[in-house]
């Protein structure tokens, strides 16, 4: 089966206008992953020996923080080489 | 409507001096006295017996003893149930019931504490009066500090929880809008403040903690201290009217009770030291008489003797 030539460079352009877009926010977003960590530290900090605010404010947030929760897993585990880390999101090789 | 806490040392009588007051309001306006000590003895001052429900002991006059662990118990109950509707996958495995062990997380007692008082605040609007009767002064800083405290950090989380979403919505704009049908390759985070459960949550904490805060130190909450004539009772009683001038709480009343001939000179000591802490605050002396002892009057009527007139 061929493929119709202008479509196929119409997505072809696309991809490359999407990836650009990409690359645009890349860096928002690591910052926004960071602030979303930062708040779950903030309110579950009593997990891992932080300063905590009243724990029933940590309960009553607790239910709507499955996002957060797992960035904070995440980040914690990526926390061992943070230098490689953050090289790799400001694209230093 | 108008609120009075009745607070200070454990043992100093507290109870009775709220009960006596509660009983002199209640003859021209309506009141409810609700004890919120752990170690309840309204209904023993009273002379009846009182569950968690509220009793009518006269007209004018309701009683309750709060089940401050009862109120921890249930509030944990809907929590853990929100979790548990939240997390509704782990029902497969079995593992859902571990979320019960929130029940044993520290400072739950002082929420519901607050909690009680905010419910009684918003629902017993029948009454004239609210008479607070509190446990011993640790708790009761802790939990009358709590509004305060939690103000000041969810005002910090809505601040950080508003950037993230000023950055979704920037990351969103960035991207194109999806065509109909079509699937993100990655998932596309809600940006709206509307949308975003925390920050209503968090919002919505947040007017009730300004709401209350506002109610606790406003013109018609009155905190009155009641101590002993000795030093024990002095000291935590000066560090009371600290805590309370640090939160921004209205004492108008300091009670010394329990003032005998043998004690007077003590008494006298004790009032001059809390005067210079408490500038400005009136202070009643209720003596302790003999006539207890001989079973020739009751607590309750001697302390509406000598309190006379007070509110």
């Amino acid at each position: 089966m061929k493929l119709p030539v202008i479509p196929f460079i119409r997505e072809i352009l696309s991809r490359i206008h999407d990836t650009h877009r990409e690359n645009a926010v890349a860096l928002t977003k690591v910052e926004m992953e960071e602030m979303e960590n930062i708040f779950a530290l903030l309110v579950l900090g009593s997990f891992v020996g932080l300063p905590a605010p009243p724990t029933f404010l940590a309960v009553e947030l607790l239910p709507f923080m499955e996002r957060e929760l797992k960035i904070l897993g995440r980040r914690a585990e990526d926390a061992g080489d943070m230098l490689a880390e953050m090289c790799g999101t400001l694209g230093i090789d | 409507m108008k609120i009075l806490f009745f607070t200070g040392k454990g043992g100093v009588g507290k109870s009775t001096v709220a009960a006596a007051s509660a009983w002199q309001i209640s003859r021209r306006a309506r009141v409810l006295i609700q004890s919120l000590d752990p170690a309840h003895n309204l209904g023993d001052i009273f002379g009846v017996s009182l569950g968690d429900r509220k009793r009518k002991i006269s007209d004018t006059l309701t009683l309750q003893e709060v089940d401050l662990q009862k109120l921890a118990r249930d509030y944990l109950e809907r929590e853990t149930r929100v979790l548990g509707e939240t997390y509704r996958y782990l029902q497969v495995l079995n593992l859902d019931n571990y979320f019960s062990i929130l029940k044993y997380s520290p400072g739950i007692e002082e929420y519901a504490l607050l909690t009680s008082i905010e419910r009684t605040i918003n629902e017993e609007t029948d009454f004239d009066y609210l008479v607070f009767d509190t446990p011993p002064t640790g708790l009761t800083l802790r939990f009358l500090a709590l509004p305060s405290v939690t103000i000041t950090w969810i005002d910090r989380l809505i601040a950080i929880r508003e950037k993230i979403l000023e950055k979704r919505y920037t990351i969103q704009k960035i991207r194109r809008p999806l065509k109909e049908g079509e699937v993100p390759r990655e998932e596309r985070l809600k940006y709206d403040p509307g949308d975003d459960a925390i920050l209503q949550r968090l919002r919505v904490l947040k007017s009730n903690y300004d709401r209350l805060n506002g109610i606790l130190r406003g013109e018609d909450c009155t905190v009155v201290l009641v101590f002993n004539p000795d030093m024990l009772s002095l000291r935590e009683s000066q560090r009371l009217v600290e805590g309370l001038r640090e939160l921004g709480l209205p004492l108008r009343l300091m009670v010394d009770n329990k003032v005998t001939g043998l004690n007077e000179e003590m008494a006298e000591r004790v009032e001059t030291v809390m005067k210079q802490t408490a500038p400005g605050i009136a202070l009643e002396r209720v003596p302790l008489s003999d006539g207890l002892y001989c079973g020739k009057e009751t607590v309750l009527y001697r302390i509406m003797k000598d309190m006379g007139d007070r509110f």
